[in-house]
């Protein structure tokens, strides 16, 4: 069956502003947006567009479907009977069609000191029970997408604001039994671009394709710093 | 962003906490109180006599030493307006009217103003 798919083209050389380019794809039962895409390319190699995995797990084919992000692998062409638009992922500049500048969301994640920080120096393994591992566990399963970035409006508002993946990756190795870093990474939470950047629309939860869930971290990390807040009137 | 410059704690958690201290007291204890002053009386659920002044002024001032009254006047009105207050603030925010100080200044300033004049009221 052949359908139309409208794609945002840009060219920041020469167009001041993308344009929708019509396309027609085959499309059965299975076609994804990706695979569109890729037919697309057979037809115009100029179209660019980021991809890898074709499996929902390298995250990095997010691209806007009729305005909603969503991963282009993990999206049929089924589930669009009527009109198909595709187009950059919000709230990101874009550098050529589909393909944005992810460097705010990727500096946002390292400013959280995403990694285990522990002074203690062991050779033995670090144990973990499941109920240690399952307070962070679902918080671990983000790919660095950045859907809930262009799902989110504050941070469309305002790009400083760290967003949903950065503090959920903060509270990820907050709640880590072998982690010893909290008091490093709450400054950034507890700052205005923290987690007070947020005012819970929890359209982050809607998109994510993980099922990650950061509004329910962010919330979480507004618990924290704001016990970080008390506790910190009571020190010198 | 990096480990020289430090940023800047907000302030956020104090407004937050009144929020959403203010949004329990929205759900639950103003419908009570709708509940009790206006649609039970009005449908004969108890007769208007239980909400005569003398009862409700010794209520209000006398029991449990006045802090009866406080309670009543702090999460039926003083925390609903902070709840508002901030529902308002970042309302501002989002249409890109305010957000800043001003907005701040004015929202919680005048959910403090109303609360001192609630509480004036009733002394
Ligand atoms: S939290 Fe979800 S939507 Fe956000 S970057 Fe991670 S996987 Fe993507
Ligand atoms: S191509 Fe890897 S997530 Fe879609």
């Amino acid at each position: 069956m052949s359908k139309t798919i409208n794609i945002a083209r840009y060219n920041p050389q020469t167009d001041s502003q993308p344009q929708l380019q019509a396309f027609q794809v085959d499309s059965d039962n299975s076609t994804s947006v990706l695979d569109a895409l890729l037919q697309v390319q057979q037809q115009d190699p100029s179209l660019g567009f980021r991809w890898s995995c074709r499996m929902a797990i390298c995250g990095s084919c997010g691209v806007m479907v009729n305005g909603i992000p969503k991963l282009g692998c993990k999206t049929f062409l089924r589930d669009y009977p009527d009109k198909l638009t595709v187009s950059a992922l919000a709230h990101f500049n874009v550098e050529k069609d589909l393909i944005v500048d992810m460097q705010p969301f990727l500096t946002h994640l390292a400013a959280v000191k995403p990694y285990l920080i522990n002074a203690e120096q062991s050779s033995q393994p670090h144990r973990q029970t499941p109920a240690q591992l399952a307070k962070y566990q679902q918080f671990a399963n983000c790919i660095n997408c950045g859907l809930c970035y262009s799902a989110c409006p504050q941070f469309g508002l305002n790009p400083e604001f760290l967003g949903p993946a950065a503090i959920t990756l903060a509270q990820r190795y907050n709640l880590d039994s072998r982690d010893a870093g909290k008091a490093a990474r709450m400054p950034e939470l507890n700052s205005k671009n923290g987690v007070w950047g947020c005012t819970f629309v929890g359209f982050c939860s809607e998109v994510c394709p993980k099922k990650v869930d950061p509004a329910a971290a962010v919330n979480q990390g507004k618990v924290a710093s704001a016990s970080d807040f008390i506790i910190s009137m009571f020190k010198p | 962003m990096n480990d020289t410059t430090q940023a800047k704690r907000s302030d956020e958690p104090v407004w937050w906490a009144l929020f959403s201290a203010g949004g329990v007291c929205f759900a639950v204890v103003v419908p009570g109180a709708i509940l009790a002053l206006a649609l039970l009386p009005a449908f004969g659920g108890f007769s208007a006599d239980n909400l005569s002044y003398p009862r409700i002024s010794a209520l209000l001032h006398d029991a449990l030493w006045g802090l009866a009254g406080l309670a009543f006047i702090g999460s039926v009105i003083c925390l609903p307006l902070f709840h508002a207050a901030h529902r308002i603030h970042h309302g501002l925010h989002d249409l890109k009217l305010g957000g800043g100080l001003l907005s701040k200044v004015l929202c919680y300033g005048s959910a403090a103003a109303l609360s001192l004049l609630a509480l004036y009221l009733i002394s």
